[in-house]
Protein backbone atom coordinates (compact mmCIF):
# COMPACT_ATOMS: atom_id res chain seq x y z
CA UNK A 1 0.00 0.00 0.00
CA UNK A 2 1.35 3.63 -0.49
CA UNK A 3 0.95 6.09 2.56
CA UNK A 4 1.31 9.76 1.80
CA UNK A 5 2.23 12.13 4.72
CA UNK A 6 3.07 15.59 5.40
CA UNK A 7 5.86 17.12 7.31
CA UNK A 8 7.24 20.70 8.66
CA UNK A 9 10.64 21.54 9.39
CA UNK A 10 11.79 24.84 10.73
CA UNK A 11 15.71 26.38 11.59
CA UNK A 12 17.21 28.85 12.71
CA UNK A 13 20.95 29.20 12.09
CA UNK A 14 24.01 31.56 13.20
CA UNK A 15 25.50 33.22 10.51
CA UNK A 16 29.24 33.32 10.79
CA UNK A 17 32.00 31.70 12.98
CA UNK A 18 30.57 30.91 16.61
CA UNK A 19 31.47 33.41 19.31
CA UNK A 20 34.45 34.11 17.45
CA UNK A 21 35.75 36.85 15.40
CA UNK A 22 35.88 36.49 11.94
CA UNK A 23 36.79 39.31 10.06
CA UNK A 24 36.72 39.63 5.93
CA UNK A 25 38.75 42.78 3.74
CA UNK A 26 38.26 43.57 0.43
CA UNK A 27 40.25 46.48 -1.76
CA UNK A 28 38.23 48.60 -4.44
CA UNK A 29 39.41 50.61 -7.27
CA UNK A 30 37.74 53.00 -9.47
CA UNK A 31 39.17 53.57 -12.73
CA UNK A 32 39.82 56.48 -15.23
CA UNK A 33 37.12 54.51 -17.60
CA UNK A 34 34.93 54.50 -14.66
CA UNK A 35 35.22 50.42 -14.45
CA UNK A 36 36.36 48.89 -10.93
CA UNK A 37 38.63 46.14 -9.20
CA UNK A 38 37.67 44.38 -6.65
CA UNK A 39 40.28 42.28 -4.13
CA UNK A 40 38.98 39.98 -1.70
CA UNK A 41 39.73 36.82 -0.67
CA UNK A 42 36.22 35.38 -0.69
CA UNK A 43 36.39 31.92 -2.35
CA UNK A 44 33.69 31.46 -4.67
CA UNK A 45 33.55 27.72 -4.88
CA UNK A 46 30.00 27.55 -6.50
CA UNK A 47 27.44 29.39 -4.61
CA UNK A 48 27.60 32.71 -6.22
CA UNK A 49 29.40 35.31 -4.11
CA UNK A 50 31.72 36.78 -6.67
CA UNK A 51 28.34 37.93 -8.52
CA UNK A 52 27.52 38.61 -5.38
CA UNK A 53 30.24 40.99 -4.14
CA UNK A 54 30.22 42.65 -7.90
CA UNK A 55 26.44 43.78 -7.58
CA UNK A 56 27.27 45.08 -4.07
CA UNK A 57 30.19 47.28 -5.47
CA UNK A 58 28.04 48.46 -8.34
CA UNK A 59 25.66 49.36 -6.42
CA UNK A 60 27.12 51.28 -3.35
CA UNK A 61 29.29 53.00 -6.71
CA UNK A 62 26.18 53.10 -9.38
CA UNK A 63 27.76 51.98 -11.85
CA UNK A 64 26.94 48.40 -13.91
CA UNK A 65 27.69 45.35 -13.15
CA UNK A 66 29.70 44.44 -16.26
CA UNK A 67 31.56 47.53 -15.34
CA UNK A 68 32.94 45.42 -12.06
CA UNK A 69 36.03 43.09 -12.02
CA UNK A 70 36.51 40.79 -9.52
CA UNK A 71 40.10 39.60 -8.41
CA UNK A 72 39.27 36.49 -5.85
CA UNK A 73 40.57 33.96 -3.39
CA UNK A 74 44.84 34.55 -4.21
CA UNK A 75 46.30 34.42 -1.10
CA UNK A 76 49.11 36.23 -3.21
CA UNK A 77 47.27 39.28 -4.15
CA UNK A 78 44.01 39.46 -1.96
CA UNK A 79 43.05 40.80 1.21
CA UNK A 80 41.68 37.80 3.58
CA UNK A 81 38.13 36.96 4.06
CA UNK A 82 37.96 33.98 5.84
CA UNK A 83 36.41 30.88 4.52
CA UNK A 84 34.02 29.76 2.66
CA UNK A 85 31.90 28.16 5.15
CA UNK A 86 29.21 29.13 8.15
CA UNK A 87 27.36 30.77 5.45
CA UNK A 88 29.04 34.21 6.25
CA UNK A 89 30.24 35.44 2.74
CA UNK A 90 27.68 37.74 1.67
CA UNK A 91 26.92 38.61 5.01
CA UNK A 92 30.91 39.83 6.02
CA UNK A 93 32.79 39.61 2.89
CA UNK A 94 29.53 41.95 0.76
CA UNK A 95 29.50 44.12 3.88
CA UNK A 96 33.94 44.18 3.80
CA UNK A 97 33.24 45.52 -0.70
CA UNK A 98 30.85 47.75 0.61
CA UNK A 99 32.79 49.33 2.69
CA UNK A 100 35.47 49.52 0.89
CA UNK A 101 33.34 50.76 -2.19
CA UNK A 102 32.02 53.36 -0.09
CA UNK A 103 36.04 54.35 1.39
CA UNK A 104 36.28 55.00 -2.73
CA UNK A 105 33.41 56.60 -3.31
CA UNK A 106 34.38 59.30 -0.27
CA UNK A 107 37.67 60.02 -2.82
CA UNK A 108 34.91 61.11 -5.62
CA UNK A 109 32.46 62.58 -3.67
CA UNK A 110 35.44 65.46 -2.42
CA UNK A 111 36.36 65.63 -5.64
CA UNK A 112 32.99 66.44 -6.82
CA UNK A 113 32.08 68.57 -4.41
CA UNK A 114 35.11 70.41 -5.11
CA UNK A 115 34.55 70.39 -8.36
CA UNK A 116 30.39 71.53 -7.91
CA UNK A 117 31.00 73.79 -5.44
CA UNK A 118 28.26 72.23 -3.06
CA UNK A 119 28.64 70.02 0.37
CA UNK A 120 29.79 66.44 -0.07
CA UNK A 121 26.61 65.43 1.65
CA UNK A 122 24.35 66.66 -0.44
CA UNK A 123 25.60 64.50 -3.29
CA UNK A 124 24.15 61.21 -4.66
CA UNK A 125 26.69 59.08 -7.04
CA UNK A 126 24.05 57.20 -9.72
CA UNK A 127 24.35 55.56 -12.94
CA UNK A 128 27.69 56.95 -13.51
CA UNK A 129 26.59 60.45 -12.62
CA UNK A 130 27.23 62.74 -9.67
CA UNK A 131 23.83 65.04 -8.63
CA UNK A 132 22.62 67.49 -5.89
CA UNK A 133 19.71 65.95 -3.82
CA UNK A 134 18.64 69.60 -3.71
CA UNK A 135 19.12 70.64 -7.20
CA UNK A 136 19.35 67.99 -9.62
CA UNK A 137 20.71 70.67 -12.92
CA UNK A 138 23.87 70.64 -10.37
CA UNK A 139 25.91 67.57 -11.63
CA UNK A 140 28.85 66.12 -13.33
CA UNK A 141 29.28 62.59 -14.68
CA UNK A 142 31.58 59.94 -13.21
CA UNK A 143 34.29 60.03 -16.02
CA UNK A 144 35.01 64.08 -15.70
CA UNK A 145 35.89 63.41 -11.86
CA UNK A 146 37.94 60.40 -12.55
CA UNK A 147 39.34 62.30 -15.63
CA UNK A 148 40.16 65.57 -12.88
CA UNK A 149 41.73 62.96 -10.19
CA UNK A 150 43.93 61.61 -12.86
CA UNK A 151 44.66 65.44 -13.82
CA UNK A 152 46.04 66.01 -10.37
CA UNK A 153 47.62 62.70 -9.01
CA UNK A 154 44.43 61.46 -7.11
CA UNK A 155 43.66 57.54 -6.80
CA UNK A 156 40.20 56.86 -6.03
CA UNK A 157 41.46 53.26 -4.20
CA UNK A 158 39.53 52.17 -1.17
CA UNK A 159 39.77 49.61 1.63
CA UNK A 160 37.12 48.23 4.03
CA UNK A 161 36.63 44.93 6.09
CA UNK A 162 34.07 44.14 8.78
CA UNK A 163 33.97 41.80 11.12
CA UNK A 164 30.81 40.70 13.21
CA UNK A 165 29.79 41.75 16.70
CA UNK A 166 30.01 38.74 18.48
CA UNK A 167 31.12 37.68 22.65
CA UNK A 168 32.88 34.53 23.05
CA UNK A 169 30.86 32.28 25.12
CA UNK A 170 30.99 31.80 28.94
CA UNK A 171 31.21 28.66 31.16
CA UNK A 172 27.15 28.31 31.17
CA UNK A 173 27.14 28.85 27.14
CA UNK A 174 26.09 32.71 27.66
CA UNK A 175 27.35 35.71 25.21
CA UNK A 176 26.80 36.62 21.99
CA UNK A 177 27.71 34.19 19.46
CA UNK A 178 26.38 35.65 15.87
CA UNK A 179 25.39 39.02 14.49
CA UNK A 180 22.67 37.53 12.80
CA UNK A 181 20.46 34.87 12.24
CA UNK A 182 19.15 33.39 9.11
CA UNK A 183 15.61 31.64 9.71
CA UNK A 184 13.81 29.05 7.65
CA UNK A 185 10.61 26.39 7.24
CA UNK A 186 10.26 23.55 5.04
CA UNK A 187 7.56 21.69 3.93
CA UNK A 188 7.72 18.35 2.77
CA UNK A 189 4.75 15.57 1.30
CA UNK A 190 5.84 12.30 0.68
CA UNK A 191 4.47 8.65 -0.30
CA UNK A 192 5.74 5.61 1.62
CA UNK A 193 5.48 1.92 -0.15
CA UNK A 194 4.97 -0.16 2.70
CA UNK A 195 5.59 -2.94 0.42
CA UNK A 196 9.13 -1.91 -0.29
CA UNK A 197 9.79 0.17 1.71
CA UNK A 198 10.31 3.24 -0.65
CA UNK A 199 10.00 6.90 -0.27
CA UNK A 200 9.16 8.97 -2.64
CA UNK A 201 9.72 12.92 -2.35
CA UNK A 202 6.45 14.51 -4.13
CA UNK A 203 6.45 17.72 -2.69
CA UNK A 204 9.67 20.24 -1.48
CA UNK A 205 7.89 23.85 0.05
CA UNK A 206 11.25 25.73 1.43
CA UNK A 207 10.71 29.28 2.77
CA UNK A 208 13.65 31.06 3.95
CA UNK A 209 14.35 34.54 5.64
CA UNK A 210 17.20 35.49 4.05
CA UNK A 211 17.43 39.46 4.83
CA UNK A 212 18.15 40.67 1.39
CA UNK A 213 18.04 38.52 -1.59
CA UNK A 214 21.01 40.25 -3.32
CA UNK A 215 20.94 37.82 -6.38
CA UNK A 216 16.79 36.14 -5.82
CA UNK A 217 18.27 33.51 -8.86
CA UNK A 218 21.41 32.51 -6.82
CA UNK A 219 19.42 32.11 -3.83
CA UNK A 220 16.83 29.88 -5.37
CA UNK A 221 19.31 27.72 -6.47
CA UNK A 222 20.92 27.55 -2.96
CA UNK A 223 17.76 27.08 -1.54
CA UNK A 224 16.83 24.10 -4.35
CA UNK A 225 20.56 22.56 -4.00
CA UNK A 226 20.23 22.49 -0.43
CA UNK A 227 16.89 21.08 0.10
CA UNK A 228 18.28 18.28 -2.38
CA UNK A 229 21.55 17.57 -0.08
CA UNK A 230 19.06 17.70 2.68
CA UNK A 231 16.81 14.76 1.22
CA UNK A 232 20.02 12.95 0.65
CA UNK A 233 20.83 13.08 4.14
CA UNK A 234 16.87 11.96 5.24
CA UNK A 235 17.09 9.32 3.15
CA UNK A 236 19.98 7.69 1.57
CA UNK A 237 23.50 9.28 2.76
CA UNK A 238 25.36 7.59 4.89
CA UNK A 239 29.58 7.03 5.67
CA UNK A 240 30.15 3.67 6.64
CA UNK A 241 33.10 2.78 9.03
CA UNK A 242 35.20 -0.41 9.40
CA UNK A 243 37.66 0.00 11.78
CA UNK A 244 38.33 3.54 11.14
CA UNK A 245 38.12 3.25 7.46
CA UNK A 246 35.46 4.31 4.72
CA UNK A 247 34.42 1.27 3.15
CA UNK A 248 31.49 3.54 0.83
CA UNK A 249 33.39 6.01 -0.39
CA UNK A 250 32.83 5.70 -4.59
CA UNK A 251 29.30 6.88 -5.94
CA UNK A 252 28.49 3.38 -6.20
CA UNK A 253 27.98 3.17 -2.64
CA UNK A 254 27.67 6.38 -1.11
CA UNK A 255 24.53 7.09 -3.11
CA UNK A 256 23.34 11.09 -3.01
CA UNK A 257 20.25 11.77 -5.18
CA UNK A 258 20.36 11.67 -8.68
CA UNK A 259 17.50 14.00 -10.80
CA UNK A 260 15.27 11.02 -10.45
CA UNK A 261 15.19 11.14 -6.34
CA UNK A 262 14.07 14.43 -6.33
CA UNK A 263 11.13 16.84 -7.37
CA UNK A 264 11.49 20.39 -7.86
CA UNK A 265 11.99 22.49 -5.03
CA UNK A 266 9.13 25.08 -4.45
CA UNK A 267 11.43 28.20 -2.77
CA UNK A 268 10.39 30.80 -0.95
CA UNK A 269 12.31 34.03 -0.52
CA UNK A 270 11.40 36.26 2.30
CA UNK A 271 13.01 39.78 2.90
CA UNK A 272 13.61 40.50 6.58
CA UNK A 273 16.09 43.32 6.09
CA UNK A 274 19.01 42.52 8.23
CA UNK A 275 20.64 46.21 9.80
CA UNK A 276 23.78 45.25 9.80
CA UNK A 277 24.11 43.47 6.49
CA UNK A 278 25.31 44.49 3.14
CA UNK A 279 21.69 46.25 1.71
CA UNK A 280 20.22 44.46 4.41
CA UNK A 281 21.73 40.89 3.23
CA UNK A 282 21.89 37.68 5.31
CA UNK A 283 22.98 33.81 4.25
CA UNK A 284 21.35 30.74 3.23
CA UNK A 285 23.90 28.47 2.05
CA UNK A 286 23.76 25.56 5.08
CA UNK A 287 20.17 27.37 5.96
CA UNK A 288 18.90 25.09 2.80
CA UNK A 289 19.76 21.87 3.61
CA UNK A 290 18.83 22.00 7.92
CA UNK A 291 15.47 21.81 7.87
CA UNK A 292 15.08 19.33 5.39
CA UNK A 293 15.36 16.07 6.79
CA UNK A 294 13.48 17.11 9.97
CA UNK A 295 10.70 17.63 7.56
CA UNK A 296 10.94 14.60 5.57
CA UNK A 297 11.23 12.55 8.46
CA UNK A 298 8.41 14.21 10.35
CA UNK A 299 6.23 13.66 6.45
CA UNK A 300 7.03 9.89 7.50
CA UNK A 301 5.68 9.77 10.64
CA UNK A 302 2.51 11.52 9.51
CA UNK A 303 2.44 8.88 6.83
CA UNK A 304 3.33 5.36 8.83
CA UNK A 305 2.58 6.61 12.15
CA UNK A 306 5.99 5.54 13.85
CA UNK A 307 8.88 8.01 14.51
CA UNK A 308 12.42 7.51 12.82
CA UNK A 309 15.56 8.96 15.26
CA UNK A 310 18.05 7.49 12.93
CA UNK A 311 19.10 9.10 9.76
CA UNK A 312 19.13 7.81 6.91
CA UNK A 313 15.68 6.51 6.81
CA UNK A 314 16.09 3.67 4.01
CA UNK A 315 13.49 1.73 3.05
CA UNK A 316 14.97 -1.46 5.04
CA UNK A 317 14.64 0.36 8.41
CA UNK A 318 10.90 1.27 7.13
CA UNK A 319 10.35 -2.35 6.55
CA UNK A 320 11.64 -3.34 9.90
CA UNK A 321 9.88 -1.03 11.77
CA UNK A 322 6.41 -1.90 10.32
CA UNK A 323 6.99 -5.27 11.28
CA UNK A 324 7.91 -4.37 14.42
CA UNK A 325 4.60 -2.22 14.73
CA UNK A 326 2.70 -5.20 12.98
CA UNK A 327 3.68 -7.42 15.74
CA UNK A 328 2.89 -5.25 18.79
CA UNK A 329 0.06 -4.67 17.15
CA UNK A 330 -0.80 -8.33 16.89
CA UNK A 331 0.50 -8.86 20.03
CA UNK A 332 -1.91 -6.68 21.86
CA UNK A 333 -4.65 -8.30 20.09
CA UNK A 334 -3.48 -11.99 20.49
CA UNK A 335 -3.64 -10.48 24.32
CA UNK B 1 54.93 1.06 -23.30
CA UNK B 2 54.19 1.01 -27.07
CA UNK B 3 51.64 3.68 -28.50
CA UNK B 4 49.56 3.20 -30.71
CA UNK B 5 47.74 6.04 -33.32
CA UNK B 6 44.55 7.02 -33.05
CA UNK B 7 42.36 8.61 -35.23
CA UNK B 8 39.25 9.99 -34.76
CA UNK B 9 36.53 13.02 -35.89
CA UNK B 10 36.78 15.42 -33.02
CA UNK B 11 34.74 18.55 -32.70
CA UNK B 12 34.32 17.78 -36.72
CA UNK B 13 37.48 18.04 -37.33
CA UNK B 14 39.90 15.17 -37.94
CA UNK B 15 42.25 14.16 -35.41
CA UNK B 16 45.07 11.94 -35.08
CA UNK B 17 47.18 11.17 -31.84
CA UNK B 18 49.46 8.52 -30.03
CA UNK B 19 48.16 7.24 -27.24
CA UNK B 20 49.17 4.70 -24.48
CA UNK B 21 47.25 1.65 -25.31
CA UNK B 22 45.26 1.47 -21.75
CA UNK B 23 44.38 5.33 -21.97
CA UNK B 24 40.82 5.64 -21.28
CA UNK B 25 39.63 8.55 -23.87
CA UNK B 26 38.96 10.84 -21.13
CA UNK B 27 42.89 10.82 -20.69
CA UNK B 28 43.39 11.81 -24.40
CA UNK B 29 41.00 14.22 -24.11
CA UNK B 30 42.08 16.45 -21.31
CA UNK B 31 45.93 15.39 -21.24
CA UNK B 32 47.26 14.86 -24.73
CA UNK B 33 44.36 16.98 -26.59
CA UNK B 34 44.05 19.89 -23.66
CA UNK B 35 40.32 19.91 -23.74
CA UNK B 36 39.34 20.30 -20.00
CA UNK B 37 35.68 20.56 -20.79
CA UNK B 38 35.07 17.42 -20.03
CA UNK B 39 35.58 16.70 -16.27
CA UNK B 40 37.20 13.97 -14.31
CA UNK B 41 34.63 13.35 -11.70
CA UNK B 42 34.62 9.69 -9.96
CA UNK B 43 37.05 8.17 -12.43
CA UNK B 44 34.68 4.89 -11.83
CA UNK B 45 31.67 5.85 -14.88
CA UNK B 46 29.14 6.86 -11.86
CA UNK B 47 28.83 10.96 -11.67
CA UNK B 48 28.37 11.59 -15.75
CA UNK B 49 30.84 14.71 -15.19
CA UNK B 50 33.22 13.19 -18.21
CA UNK B 51 30.35 12.88 -20.53
CA UNK B 52 30.84 13.44 -24.27
CA UNK B 53 28.81 12.14 -26.91
CA UNK B 54 30.28 9.70 -29.28
CA UNK B 55 28.57 9.31 -32.55
CA UNK B 56 25.69 11.56 -30.87
CA UNK B 57 25.35 8.97 -27.54
CA UNK B 58 26.28 10.34 -24.21
CA UNK B 59 28.97 8.22 -23.06
CA UNK B 60 31.32 8.23 -20.00
CA UNK B 61 34.70 8.77 -20.99
CA UNK B 62 36.10 7.92 -18.19
CA UNK B 63 35.68 4.77 -18.63
CA UNK B 64 36.30 4.41 -22.12
CA UNK B 65 38.95 2.94 -23.62
CA UNK B 66 40.75 5.67 -25.83
CA UNK B 67 41.32 3.11 -29.31
CA UNK B 68 37.47 2.47 -28.79
CA UNK B 69 37.18 5.75 -30.40
CA UNK B 70 38.81 4.72 -34.04
CA UNK B 71 36.90 5.77 -36.70
CA UNK B 72 34.14 7.60 -34.71
CA UNK B 73 32.65 11.34 -34.13
CA UNK B 74 33.27 12.56 -30.37
CA UNK B 75 31.60 15.85 -29.78
CA UNK B 76 33.00 17.50 -26.39
CA UNK B 77 31.39 20.77 -24.67
CA UNK B 78 34.24 22.73 -26.73
CA UNK B 79 32.50 22.10 -29.85
CA UNK B 80 29.39 22.71 -28.76
CA UNK B 81 29.22 26.73 -28.94
CA UNK B 82 31.73 29.09 -28.61
CA UNK B 83 31.40 32.23 -26.35
CA UNK B 84 29.98 34.69 -28.56
CA UNK B 85 27.56 32.44 -30.49
CA UNK B 86 26.43 29.84 -27.52
CA UNK B 87 24.29 26.26 -28.44
CA UNK B 88 20.89 27.42 -27.37
CA UNK B 89 21.17 24.42 -24.34
CA UNK B 90 24.37 26.18 -23.24
CA UNK B 91 22.39 29.29 -23.59
CA UNK B 92 19.14 27.87 -21.57
CA UNK B 93 21.52 26.83 -19.02
CA UNK B 94 23.17 30.32 -18.44
CA UNK B 95 19.45 32.23 -19.01
CA UNK B 96 18.09 29.60 -16.08
CA UNK B 97 20.72 29.91 -13.36
CA UNK B 98 21.27 25.62 -14.15
CA UNK B 99 24.89 26.81 -13.32
CA UNK B 100 26.64 26.70 -9.45
CA UNK B 101 30.37 24.98 -9.62
CA UNK B 102 29.71 24.03 -12.68
CA UNK B 103 31.80 20.55 -12.40
CA UNK B 104 29.02 18.88 -13.93
CA UNK B 105 27.66 21.28 -16.90
CA UNK B 106 29.67 19.86 -19.58
CA UNK B 107 28.39 16.47 -18.99
CA UNK B 108 24.28 18.28 -18.29
CA UNK B 109 24.87 20.29 -21.13
CA UNK B 110 26.26 17.39 -24.16
CA UNK B 111 23.69 14.76 -22.36
CA UNK B 112 20.78 17.18 -22.80
CA UNK B 113 22.11 18.10 -26.45
CA UNK B 114 21.55 14.18 -27.38
CA UNK B 115 18.40 14.15 -25.81
CA UNK B 116 17.00 17.37 -27.70
CA UNK B 117 18.64 15.80 -31.32
CA UNK B 118 16.06 12.54 -30.30
CA UNK B 119 13.05 14.18 -28.68
CA UNK B 120 12.40 17.60 -29.51
CA UNK B 121 9.55 17.85 -26.84
CA UNK B 122 10.40 15.86 -23.68
CA UNK B 123 8.28 15.52 -20.90
CA UNK B 124 9.37 16.10 -17.54
CA UNK B 125 9.84 12.26 -16.56
CA UNK B 126 12.05 12.10 -19.87
CA UNK B 127 14.41 14.70 -19.07
CA UNK B 128 14.94 13.05 -15.87
CA UNK B 129 15.29 9.87 -17.56
CA UNK B 130 17.96 11.23 -19.69
CA UNK B 131 19.42 13.16 -17.47
CA UNK B 132 19.80 10.45 -14.24
CA UNK B 133 23.35 9.64 -15.12
CA UNK B 134 24.12 12.85 -14.60
CA UNK B 135 25.17 13.66 -10.78
CA UNK B 136 25.11 17.61 -9.70
CA UNK B 137 25.55 18.34 -6.06
CA UNK B 138 24.78 22.15 -5.77
CA UNK B 139 21.89 22.91 -8.15
CA UNK B 140 18.90 20.66 -6.88
CA UNK B 141 17.93 19.99 -10.43
CA UNK B 142 15.39 22.10 -10.30
CA UNK B 143 16.46 24.73 -12.54
CA UNK B 144 18.41 22.20 -14.93
CA UNK B 145 14.65 20.87 -15.83
CA UNK B 146 13.71 24.29 -16.06
CA UNK B 147 16.75 24.53 -18.62
CA UNK B 148 16.17 21.64 -20.62
CA UNK B 149 12.47 22.79 -21.23
CA UNK B 150 13.54 26.11 -22.33
CA UNK B 151 16.59 24.79 -24.57
CA UNK B 152 13.88 22.53 -26.33
CA UNK B 153 11.35 25.44 -26.50
CA UNK B 154 13.59 27.48 -28.07
CA UNK B 155 15.42 24.79 -30.50
CA UNK B 156 12.33 23.94 -32.03
CA UNK B 157 11.26 27.93 -32.59
CA UNK B 158 14.93 28.17 -34.81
Amino acid sequence: MKKRGCGIGSMWYGIGNTGLPNPSGAFVQVLDDCTVIIHTGCADIGQGSTTVLAQIAAEELGVNFNDISVICADTGVTPDAGKTSASRQTYISGNAVRKAAQSAKETIFKKGAELLQVPEEELILKNYQLNSLKNYNIQISLKEIMAKCREDGTLVIGHGWFNPQTKGLDKRGQGIPYATYAFATQWVEVEVDTETGEIDILNVVAAHDVGKAVNPMAVEGQIEGGSVMGAGYALMEEIILDDGKIINSSFSNYLIPTIKDVPCVNSIIVEEEEVTGPFGAKGVGEPALIPTATAIANAISNALGIRFYELPITPEKILNSLKTANNTNKNQRDF
Amino acid sequence: MKLEVLQFELNARKVSVRVKPDATLLDVLREDLDLTGAKRGCGEGECGACTVLIDGMPVDSCIYPALKAAGKNIETIEGLGTEDNLHPVQKAFLDEGAVQCGFCTPGMILTTTALLAKNQSPSEEEVKVALSGNLCRCTGYTKIINAVKVAARNINKL
